[in-house]
C-alpha cells in the first residue's frame, strides 16, 4: 500500500465516529421483528400445552392461574405457559405451533439477570383480577 | 563428592497448545514435540466439549431435533438444520417451494460470508495484526445485520423447517439487505488486496502448512483447505441441491497449497457468496409459500431412512436419517467436515516452527464443537474402548435403552 492511501486513512478515521457504542448508555439498533422475549397472552390463551411439549430447550411449564385472576372460559383447565428465560433459546417454535396465536412477541433482548426471571409476571399482567367481594 | 543425581534432557520437548485456547477460543489439545524450534511429532486431543447431539437427537421429536442439531456449531447452525430438515424432506416426500429454496440459500451463504471473514479475522489476530482483526470484525458487522434481518437472530438462525422457511423477505427488507451487501463487497476486496500484499501476512504464511493435493485426497480434506490444494470439491456444485442449480457461481480453487492459499480461498468465496446473494435478491422467486403453517406439517412420519449432505463453510456436511415409523428418528448421524480437517492433518505440523503451529492450526478453520467424539476410558484399569453402534443399539447389556432392544 502507498503512503498517501495509508495517510487519506488515517485522516478519514480521525474524523470518523467511533465503530464501537457504549453499550448500557447508548442502545444498539435491534430490528422491530428481532426474536426477543416473548409471552402468553393469557386473554386468547387456551392452556392445552402444545408449546411445552414442542420446546426444543424444554423451556417452558404448565402452571395453574391463581384464583383472584378472571380467566376466559375457553381456558377451563385454568392453565398457563410459563417461559423460563434462562433456559429459553428464542427459536419461537412455542410462538408458531400455537393453535390460537396467544404469544406476544417483543424485540426485547437485554435478559442477563442475577434473578431467575420467567414470563409469569408477564403473561398474569394480561389478566385482570376478580373485583373484591 | 559422588555424583548421585543426573538431570536428563529429552531429545523432544514435549509441549501442550491448549485446551485452553489454543489459537482459537475452543478447547482442543495439541501435544507439540519440539526438537529446538522444529516441531517433529503433534497429538491431536479432543473431547473437551462432548454434549452427546446424537443421543439427544434420538430422544427427541423431528421438530424439536431441527432446533437441537442447529446448536451443533454456533456459527454454521443454518447449514445443520438445512442438513436434516432436507433429510426428513425426503423421508415425507415433501418439497419446499421455489421461493423458500432461495431463502434458504441466501440465509446458509450470508452464515458463509461471516464464517469466512470470522477466521480470516482470527488468522490476523494469530499473526499479531490486531488492528485487522478489529477492522474486520466490524466490517462483519453488516453480515451480521443482514442475518438479522433475514432470519430474526444475529448467530442462531433458527430458519429452516419442513417444507419450507420460518420467515418471509419483504421488499423494504431486500433494499436493506441490498445496501448492506454493497458496503461489505469493498472491504473484502479491500482485505484481500492487503492479505496479497501486506509483507507481515506474506511472511508469516506463505509456504507454512503445505499439503499437497494427493495428499489432501488421500486424508480426506473437505472444503476450502482441498480447494486450496487444487482439489475441485464442493457439494453446492455437485449435488446442486436447494436452489444452487439455477444460482450460477464458481468454485474457487488454488493450487499453492499453503495456508495463504487457504485464506484467500476464503476471500474469494466470501466474494462469490456476496454475488450469490446479489443473485438470489434479484431473482427471488415469487410463487408458492415461502413459510408453512407450522400448525399443518405432518406429524406422522413415515419408516425411512435419508442421506444428505450440504457444503458447509468448513467442507462437506452429512446428515443420516433413519426413522421407524416413531415421532422421534431412530439415528441421525452426522459427520462434520471439521473431523476430517483436524485429526488427519496432525501430519501437515511436522518440519516447522512452535510459531507456526497456532496458524496451521487456525488455517484448517476448525470448529471443535462440530467433531467431538466419545472414547469410553475405565478409570480403574486405564483401558480405553470405543462403543460400536450395534452396541448403542441394544447388542450389548449394559446402557440399553429398552426402545432400541433387538
Amino acid at each position: 500500500m502507498g503512503k498517501s492511501k495509508i495517510l487519506s486513512l488515517i485522516l478519514r478515521n480521525l474524523i470518523s465516529k467511533p465503530a464501537t457504542i457504549q453499550y448500557p448508555r447508548e442502545k444498539p439498533w435491534v430490528e422491530p421483528d428481532f426474536r426477543g422475549r416473548q409471552y402468553s397472552d393469557l386473554q386468547k390463551c387456551i392452556g392445552c400445552g402444545l408449546c411445552r411439549i414442542e420446546c426444543p430447550a424444554d423451556a417452558i411449564a404448565m402452571k395453574k392461574i391463581p384464583g383472584e385472576y378472571e380467566v376466559p372460559k375457553k381456558n377451563a383447565r385454568r392453565l398457563f405457559p410459563v417461559i423460563d428465560y434462562m433456559k429459553c433459546v428464542y427459536c419461537y417454535r412455542c410462538v408458531t405451533v400455537c393453535p390460537v396465536r396467544a404469544f406476544t412477541t417483543t424485540n426485547y433482548f437485554e435478559l442477563a439477570d442475577t434473578q431467575h426471571i420467567t414470563s409469569e409476571e408477564l403473561s398474569l399482567s394480561t389478566l385482570k383480577k376478580k373485583a373484591e367481594g | 563428592m559422588a555424583i548421585d543425581k543426573v538431570i536428563e534432557v529429552p531429545y523432544a520437548l514435549e509441549i501442550p497448545v491448549g485446551p485452553q485456547h489454543p489459537a482459537l477460543h475452543e478447547p482442543i489439545l495439541l501435544k507439540a514435540y519440539a526438537d529446538g524450534e522444529e516441531v517433529v511429532k503433534v497429538e491431536v486431543h479432543t473431547g473437551y466439549n462432548h454434549r452427546g447431539i446424537e443421543k439427544l437427537a434420538e430422544k427427541n421429536s423431528f421438530y424439536r431435533d431441527i432446533f437441537i442439531v442447529s446448536r451443533v456449531c454456533g456459527i454454521c447452525n443454518g447449514v445443520h438444520a438445512n442438513c436434516f430438515v432436507r433429510a426428513v424432506e425426503q423421508i415425507l416426500g415433501i418439497e419446499p417451494s421455489p421461493r423458500a429454496k432461495y431463502l434458504r440459500v441466501l440465509a446458509m451463504e450470508l452464515e458463509r460470508m461471516h464464517s469466512h471473514m470470522l477466521i480470516n479475522a482470527v488468522m490476523a489476530e494469530i499473526i499479531g495484526f490486531d488492528s485487522l482483526f478489529m477492522n474486520i470484525m466490524r466490517d462483519r458487522e453488516y453480515i451480521m445485520k443482514s442475518k438479522e434481518i433475514v432470519t430474526g437472530n444475529r448467530v442462531s438462525a433458527d430458519y429452516m423447517i419442513f417444507g419450507g422457511v420460518r420467515r418471509d423477505l419483504s421488499s423494504d427488507k431486500i433494499d436493506k439487505l441490498r445496501k448492506l451487501i454493497d458496503r461489505v463487497i469493498p472491504r473484502i476486496k479491500y482485505y484481500k488486496k492487503l492479505f496479497m500484499e501486506d509483507e507481515t501476512i506474506l511472511k508469516r504464511l506463505v509456504d507454512v502448512g503445505v499439503v499437497k493435493p494427493s495428499e489432501a485426497t488421500l486424508y480426506g480434506l473437505l472444503g476450502p483447505v482441498a480447494r486450496a490444494s487444487g482439489v475441485k470439491i464442493d457439494a453446492r456444485a455437485s449435488d446442486k441441491y436447494d436452489a444452487y442449480g439455477e444460482i450460477p457461481f464458481n468454485v474457487i480453487v488454488r493450487n499453492e497449497c499453503d495456508a495463504w492459499a487457504r485464506m484467500m480461498v476464503r476471500w474469494d468465496e466470501a466474494l462469490e457468496s456476496a454475488k450469490i446473494i446479489k443473485y438470489v435478491l434479484d431473482h427471488l422467486p415469487q410463487d408458492g409459500k415461502a413459510v408453512p403453517d407450522e400448525r399443518r406439517l405432518p406429524r406422522r412420519f413415515p419408516p425411512g431412512e435419508a442421506y444428505t449432505r450440504v457444503e458447509a463453510p468448513r467442507g462437506e456436511l452429512i446428515y443420516y436419517v433413519m426413522s421407524d415409523g416413531k415421532p422421534m428418528p431412530y439415528r441421525v448421524k452426522i459427520r462434520t467436515p471439521s473431523v476430517h480437517n483436524i485429526l488427519n492433518t496432525a501430519k501437515f505440523y511436522i518440519g516447522y516452527s512452535i510459531a507456526d503451529l497456532p496458524v496451521i492450526l487456525t488455517s484448517w478453520d476448525p470448529c471443535i464443537s462440530c467433531m467431538e467424539r466419545l472414547t469410553i476410558i475405565d478409570l480403574r484399569t486405564g483401558e480405553r474402548r470405543k462403543v460400536p453402534m450395534k452396541e448403542l443399539a441394544g447388542g450389548g447389556k449394559k446402557w440399553v435403552n429398552p426402545r432400541y432392544s433387538l
